[in-house]
């Protein structure tokens, strides 16, 4: 402070803290309601966006590419008829310039599987194995056989819940049906390489993998795709470049990223930020209750004290500043605290938590059976955010009321 | 009122302010509670309706290796009979028979892969509110005619219309090759895209000519007046149909995702709701502490005048019970208030349209008020108001007169 | 020029239904280097008249003059300011902060005037010493006798040199012998440094101290009168 008559903030740090620990039990007490909210802050918020990454992630390597391109048609509909050519040009250019990191492409048609024994409608991807494995697909999810090897790959790798639906098994042979763009059925005998598992059993049903050579060639669509699946290995960041590729696709194609493909998921992300604020705004003002109260009665007791300090001198908002100042440590401490015993608790969680009790039910949330709290900084900045600024607008009203003891009063009071 | 009574109700005012803020913290805390549960009771009932009410039912007759399973193998025989006799034996009327089937349909320019619903046409609109979601032509009329009704989304893929037809091929539960040409008459729109996506119904003996069913179904779908009764209804069912191989199903069997999707969010729920009531519990021990400290002179001046320890701790314990039980009239009153307010006026959250969609729910979410969500809440509140009274109190029991008299 | 003067002063006071009269057209001068004492029955009005001196409390009507600022008009920060610099208070009790230390409650003064550290320390010493509490600087006020409680209050009162203290019934919860030390510090700091002085007592043992005596009654001055002050030269 410039005034020449301010005090040096060093006494008001001092009579703030030793004012603190002068009724000890109800600081503690105090601080112990902080510490419960501010910890219950940053579980909730870690749960969640575990849930949410899980969903995310789950979405995401159902079908992996943040970032898709279609032709425009080919979202209403399906089909084989609303493909397109690979990319060449400026798309091309685009897709092997960073921050993109992968990208590849695919031939998706709705399609049949028919074993010996039963039918199931799929979802047939036509894929480049390379491409799919560096866009995310991870290998290591083959259970059985291998992954397709090369994009002419005479095999196919299917979902292990459809094996177990069909009654077949690695090494039989399926036969595959779809439309090609002359309305006939197309179809061709193909023996199961590989079998893969997923978090959710709806994608091991759904999912089918061939090369993208043997779906166009029983297709008759040679060189056609359906879609560019691109990577920036980085889901939150999409909205930094999706519109680069956009522009480069160009108006004749439909560039769309995640948070669009996926209508769920990206409002679940959208939401989870003001959920985060909403649940910590909340979890606040149950505490805002104690801490007004403590500091009410904290000024209560020291109203000579108040009355004596202001006939010596002391300006009413210096008053002010000494309650809020002692707020602020409390604050201060309960945020130290709790943010630690979040840190603690949620650390060793984050290797993950088994909840597979409720499992089908949270894959209907569309999530795994495990969760895996994250901790983010932002999270833990914006609860101390919340209880610094929410806390001294709370504590403004005690330390006011402070402030506006007549001196005389406030010296005979008993 | 007898002293120690009156004694309370006055202290409580000694710190009016005090008080009230903690009363304060309390009626925040039940009156969240209370809209929170009656809101979430609302959205579970929501959910199982709309997820039971399109096409699973209440309960299922099915063969018991159906639902792990479902071929067509496993089937119900003479299931429209046993239907009929159900119906008259239980005396349940929203009953209806299906066959269910998967099938390669295809229009002249596509062909999608489906799964095929065969229904009775007078009593499916019993069971499913599919019926009454035509749009477009109308529903299924006639038991035995090679007519198709089907979801808007895939009349839209298939670009076909009502009067064009459609080819179904699949297999017959005999495993051989199933054919059938049907003509839509009605097209299904229930704003839900995925449901939208996969709906085809055809008439149950016509289902039955094409998947070479004879006379057998896939199940018989039965709905209750209320999901309470459900248990009762399903021993009943099971006790009537007495045969080894059919079983009866209730939802949570059918859909076990549905009932842990709630418990997966009733768990998280509860668990910030615990965290609230620790913190006003703080509160209140935080009041009462400082109310039994300031009061130490006081206190030892009644122990002087030969008032018992016991009778001082009964004396904290009033106080704070009459603290939480203002917290608990008021918080409830508030609370009812705002959940029947939003009862009656709907909530809507903007920005959730998609997340509803996939749990099948509409715009606007309604909280149901009931006994139950009122008090529950509240409850568990006052409990934790009074177990946090205990310390304080139990302090009172080490109070030696004369030190206590001395103390500032 | 006289160090502080009060012209037509009233306040009133409603307790319950009666309306009292604190002040009661009281207008008076106390000249630079004085030692006067405000005395009177509780209740007559001396209090009060000291509270409004100090800024500390406003009058209804009148003005205060100290040196030749108008107390009367001033705001609220502006009156913090004023008694910071220019007046000492010495209260009948609970005159110290209870979480600072004898040295700290001195300090407090200081810093609050925005003096740097070195200087505080050397100071708050030096009149720790001069009060006769050298080895206290230490203690907080519980751990302090009355007479040492009020010792440090005066300490803390000069320290600022101001030109006028002011204090109210100090010797009120003091034994003898006691008050008689307190008094006779009040003599010596007003004869070595010229502070001027108003005290508020009934205590006979204080008013012999004095060598202007005033008598209040009902919010009015009844007599004011120069005696020859003990201890005290001029």
């Amino acid at each position: 402070m410039a005034d020449k008559h301010s005090p040096s903030a060093g006494i008001l740090a001092t009579l703030a803290w030793r004012n603190l620990w002068r009724n000890y039990r109800r600081t503690l007490i105090m601080l112990t309601a902080i510490v419960v909210g501010v910890w219950a802050m940053i579980l909730f918020s870690a749960m969640m966006r575990g849930m949410l990454d899980e969903m995310v992630q789950a979405g995401l390597r159902v079908l992996p590419g943040e970032v898709q391109v279609h032709h425009p048609d080919y979202q209403d509909d399906p089909s084989v008829v609303n493909s397109m050519s690979a990319p060449k040009g400026k798309l091309l250019q685009v897709l092997n310039t960073p921050p993109v990191t992968a990208w590849t492409t695919r031939l998706k048609v709705p399609g049949m599987i028919s074993s010996e024994r039963d039918n199931r409608g799929v979802l047939l991807l036509g894929v480049d194995p390379a491409g799919e494995i560096a866009l995310g697909f991870d290998p290591g999810d083959i259970v059985q056989g291998r992954f397709l090897e090369s994009a002419d790959d005479k095999g196919i790798v299917i979902g292990r819940k459809l094996a177990e639906r069909l009654e077949t098994r690695l090494g039989k042979r399926v036969v595959i049906m779809s439309q090609n763009p002359y309305n006939d059925v197309a179809d061709r005998g193909v023996r199961i390489v590989g079998i893969y598992r997923a978090r959710l059993q709806a994608t091991e049903e759904l999912f089918v993998y061939t090369s993208r050579a043997l779906l166009q060639k029983m297709l008759e669509v040679e060189d056609e795709i359906s879609e560019v699946a691109i990577t920036a290995d980085n889901y939150e960041h999409v909205d930094a470049w999706w519109r680069d590729i956009d522009a480069a696709a160009g108006p004749d194609l439909d560039t769309q990223p995640w948070t669009v493909l996926d209508a769920y998921l990206g409002s679940m992300y959208e939401i989870q930020g003001t959920m985060n604020v909403i649940i910590m705004v909340i979890i606040f003002i149950a505490l805002s209750f104690g801490l007004v109260n403590t500091l009410v009665m904290a000024v209560f007791e020291r109203v000579r004290e108040i009355g004596l300090m202001m006939a010596l001198g002391m300006r009413p908002q210096w008053i002010m500043y000494q309650v809020l100042l002692e707020s602020l440590m409390l604050l201060s401490l309960g945020l130290v605290i709790g943010n630690a015993l979040a840190t603690a608790t949620v650390l060793p969680l984050e290797s993950g938590i088994d909840i597979s009790v409720v499992g089908d039910g949270l894959e209907m949330y569309g999530m795994g059976a495990t969760l895996y709290p994250t901790l983010a900084l932002e999270d833990m900045l914006m609860s101390t955010l919340i209880v610094l600024v929410l806390g001294l607008l709370a504590s403004l009203i005690p330390a006011w009321r402070a402030s506006r003891y007549n001196p005389v009063e406030a010296l005979t009071k008993t | 009122m007898s002293i120690t009574t009156r004694l309370a109700w006055r202290n409580l005012w000694r710190h009016g302010r005090r008080t009230w803020l903690t009363v304060g913290a309390m009626i925040f805390c039940n009156t969240l509670l209370i809209f929170l549960i009656s809101f979430q009771f609302g959205v579970y009932s929501l959910m199982i309706d709309s997820a039971l009410s399109v096409v699973t039912g209440h309960l299922q007759v099915q063969h018991s290796e159906y639902n792990d399973d479902p071929r067509l193998r496993y089937s119900v025989p003479y299931g429209i009979a046993l239907a009929e006799r159900l119906r008259s034996e239980t005396k349940i009327e929203a009953m209806a028979a299906r066959g269910t089937a998967f099938a390669l349909a295809s229009s002249e320019k596509r062909s999608f892969g489906i799964q095929v619903m065969g229904v009775q046409p007078t009593f499916e609109p019993l069971v499913s509110t599919l019926p009454g979601l035509v749009k477009k032509g109308r529903y299924l009329n006639n038991n035995s005619s090679d007519e198709i009704v089907i979801g808007s989304v895939l009349a839209r893929n298939l670009k076909v219309g009502v009067g064009d037809e459609i080819t179904l091929l699949g297999s017959g539960r005999d495993g051989s090759f199933a054919a059938g040409v049907a003509t839509v008459v009605g097209i299904i729109s229930s704003g839900m895209n995925n449901l939208d996506r996969s709906i085809a119904q055809v008439p149950l003996d016509y289902f039955q000519a094409v998947f070479s069913m004879g006379e057998q179904i896939s199940s018989i779908v039965v709905n209750v007046d209320t999901l309470s009764a459900v248990a009762e209804r399903k021993s009943e069912l099971t006790a009537t149909i007495n045969e080894p191989d059919l079983v009866v199903l209730d939802w949570d069997e059918l859909q076990p995702g549905l009932q842990q999707a709630i418990q997966a969010d009733l768990f998280s729920a509860f668990v910030m709701y615990a965290v609230l009531i620790v913190l006003v519990s703080f509160s209140v021990l935080n009041t009462q502490l400082m109310s039994v400290l300031e009061r130490t002179r006081e206190f030892g001046v009644m122990m002087a005048l030969g008032m018992r320890p016991g009778s001082l701790a009964r004396l904290v314990f009033l106080e704070t019970a009459t603290m939480s039980l203002l917290g608990l009239a008021f918080g409830c009153i508030l609370g009812a208030a705002v959940a029947t307010y939003f009862q009656v006026n709907g909530v809507y959250i903007p920005g959730m349209e998609a997340a509803m969609e996939q749990y099948n729910l509409p715009g606007e979410l309604y909280p149901q008020v009931s006994i139950i969500s009122v008090m529950l809440g509240p409850l568990i509140v006052f409990t934790g108001c009074m177990v946090a009274a205990i310390y304080p109190a139990v302090r009172l029991y080490g109070l030696q007169p004369v030190a206590a008299m001395r103390a500032v | 020029m006289s160090a502080l003067s009060c012209n037509k002063l009233t306040k009133t006071f409603t307790q319950g239904s009666q309306t009292i009269k604190g002040l009661d057209d009281v207008s008076i001068a106390i000249a630079e280097g004085s030692f006067v004492c405000l005395s009177g029955p509780s209740g007559s009005g001396k209090t009060t008249l000291l509270n409004a001196m100090g800024g500390l409390d406003t009058p209804d009507s009148g003005e205060i003059l100290v040196g030749d600022m108008r107390v009367d008009q001033m705001n609220k920060s502006d009156l913090a300011d004023m008694r910071l610099h220019n007046i000492g208070f010495v209260f009948q009790s609970y005159n110290l902060i209870p979480v600072l230390t004898a040295q700290e409650n001195i300090e407090f003064v200081m810093q609050i005037q925005g003096i740097p550290a070195d200087q505080r320390s050397a100071k708050s010493r030096e009149i720790l010493a001069e009060v006769g509490l050298a080895d206290h600087e230490g203690r907080r006020p519980a751990q302090l006798s009355g007479g040492q409680q009020q010792r440090v209050a005066v300490a803390r009162a000069i320290v600022s040199n101001p030109t006028l203290v002011l204090a109210d019934e100090p010797t009120a919860n003091l034994d003898s012998v006691t008050a008689t030390q307190l008094m006779d510090l009040f003599a010596e700091l007003n004869q070595s440094r010229g502070i001027t002085f108003v005290i508020a007592t009934h205590d006979a043992r204080v008013m012999e101290y004095c060598r202007r005596l005033i008598k209040m009654e009902d919010g009015k001055i009844i007599s004011d009168q120069e005696q020859p002050g003990r201890g005290a030269n001029v």
